[in-house]
């Protein structure tokens, strides 16, 4: 039997069975593998070494990523204290006059959504709600600058048209700058009347039996240096007036349809005699229920002129 | 990669570039994007200048804490490849025989082209086929495990060889081989 015939076979040789040839094969086999070994066992070694450093320099750099996120999550949380502390409380005279219920919700800690209340300079109530492009950090920082921008020249004017149209002049470089625009909805309202401007965003006014949508013809804040359209509308004892930002409507349901504007008038109207906080609450009971998950920031304000 | 064919500067063959490369890749040691950008835009019949190879060697050495091992089985694996897939087979009928092809440096002049002080050279300096023992000595710019390794793999990948040794610890430049 050869010696690769007894090494195939398995059977441990007998004195005899090999010959001295053979031996020599065998012992230089041998000799070849643990060679072989020796150099598997250098290379295997060395891999891993290596992935052991591997492994400590990626738990070095998780460790790093840590301590980033938690830094970021803290300036984060910070920064929604301030975003939050920004929005408006309404005046006393307000509510005494006006019935008022708001629902806001960033998607992320900060967001671009923004509403305000203001006094004139001729003592009526303003409102305006916002949308700034994108979300987090850097659409809260435009927003702030805004608020800025709106809260200066309530000082000197009245009209919403020469109010929108003077924050879109003075805002217009900046926000072309930093690559932003911003929907305008913006509502001047005095004893009879509200006088509105509308850049993106949603307006509904419920007067008696009429149903009023805000005209939407303009564009949004810093996307060009053009005059806007003012609209008035008797506003009386009574009215109900509801804004609201794209968030609601455009969101989805796992079908893929959106919970649209006329799904959310329609509610408004069918609930239009129940209290603000009432007809909001069953608004976003209705937009919970529909929307698979909310894909953008929202907001949704409603008041009554209190009877 | 601009193309080197002047006598004026050491250039590699496109081929030795590949075949060092594809060995890496083979044994896990670069991936990815990492790995395709080694052999993009080499041609196999092209000549390089040798900083192409060096710059792929260093993606090992940077790599690795202990990258003589490494480095090593990528000269055994390239040799392999070099065997079963190039020319190997036609110029190397066994283990002995590519010893041989090392006479007069014939076979690194076929890869590495350049002036005579930068190109060196990989001469079979000793060979007793008898008692199993050779000596080889190498004054290229090569790495010298890789070397150790190219000597490893070009003897076995003819698979008439039991055993191969292949030692340079005195001295980095000699070569000394056993085997039988």
């Amino acid at each position: 039997m050869s010696l690769e015939e007894l090494l195939e076979s398995g059977t441990v040789p007998a004195k005899g069975d090999i010959t001295e040839e053979e031996l020599v094969k065998l012992f230089r086999k041998f000799r070849g593998l643990q060679k072989k070994q020796e150099r598997d066992q250098a290379f295997w070694a060395a891999t891993n070494e290596n992935l052991k450093i591997a492994y400590e320099k990626l738990d070095e750099k998780e460790r790093e990523l840590a301590r980033a996120y938690s830094i970021i999550q803290d300036d984060l949380s910070v920064a929604n204290k301030i975003q939050r502390a920004l929005l408006p409380e309404p005046s006393r005279k307000m509510v005494s006059e006006l019935e008022l219920a708001v629902y806001q919700k960033q998607l992320a800690e900060v967001g671009g959504d923004y509403y305000d209340f203001f006094n004139t300079c001729s003592d009526s109530y303003a409102i305006g709600v916002f949308d700034i492009s994108g979300h987090g950090v850097s659409a809260a920082l435009v927003m702030t600058y805004l608020k800025a921008q709106f809260m200066t020249i309530l000082e000197t004017l009245d009209s919403p048209k020469a109010i929108v149209e003077w924050v879109n002049n003075t805002s217009y470089d900046f926000l072309k700058t930093v690559k932003k625009y911003a929907t305008v909805n913006f509502v001047v309202m005095n004893a009879v009347a509200l006088r509105y401007v509308c850049g993106g965003g949603f307006g509904l006014l419920l007067s008696g039996k009429n149903r009023t949508v805000f005209e939407k013809r303009d564009a949004f804040l810093g996307l060009r240096r053009r005059s806007f359209h003012e609209y008035e509308l008797p506003f009386k004892k009574g009215d109900l007036l509801a804004m609201y930002t794209d968030g609601m409507v455009e969101a989805q349901n796992d079908k893929g349809e959106d919970y649209s504007v006329q799904r959310l008038n329609e509610l408004i109207v069918k609930n239009a005699k129940k209290p603000v906080q009432a007809i909001l609450d069953h608004c976003m009971e209705d937009y919970t229920n529909f929307r698979s998950k909310d894909g953008d920031d929202i907001t949704l304000l409603i008041l009554r002129k209190k009877v | 990669m601009t193309k080197d064919n002047k006598g004026t500067k050491l250039v590699v063959f496109g081929a030795t570039i590949q075949g060092f490369a594809q060995a890496c890749i083979n044994l896990n040691i670069v991936a990815g994007a990492k790995a395709e950008n080694l052999i993009e835009d080499i041609e196999v019949a092209g000549w390089y200048p040798f900083e192409k190879l060096r710059e792929i060697e260093r993606v090992v050495v940077e790599a690795y804490e202990n990258s003589g091992p490494i480095l090593e089985r990528v000269g055994m694996e390239m040799m392999l490849g070099w065997y079963k897939y190039g020319p190997g087979k036609e110029i190397v009928k066994n283990g002995v025989g590519f010893l041989h092809f090392q006479t007069g440096s014939q076979g690194y002049a076929s890869v590495v082209k350049g002036p005579e002080d930068l190109v060196g050279s990989f001469n079979l300096e000793h060979l007793d086929e008898e008692g199993g023992k050779a000596r080889i000595h190498s004054t290229t710019p090569f790495n010298k495990d890789m070397e150790r390794g190219v000597i490893i793999g070009g003897m076995t990948a003819p698979g008439d060889l039991d055993y191969i040794d292949v030692k340079n610890e005195k001295n980095p430049q000699i070569f000394e081989i056993e085997f039988a």
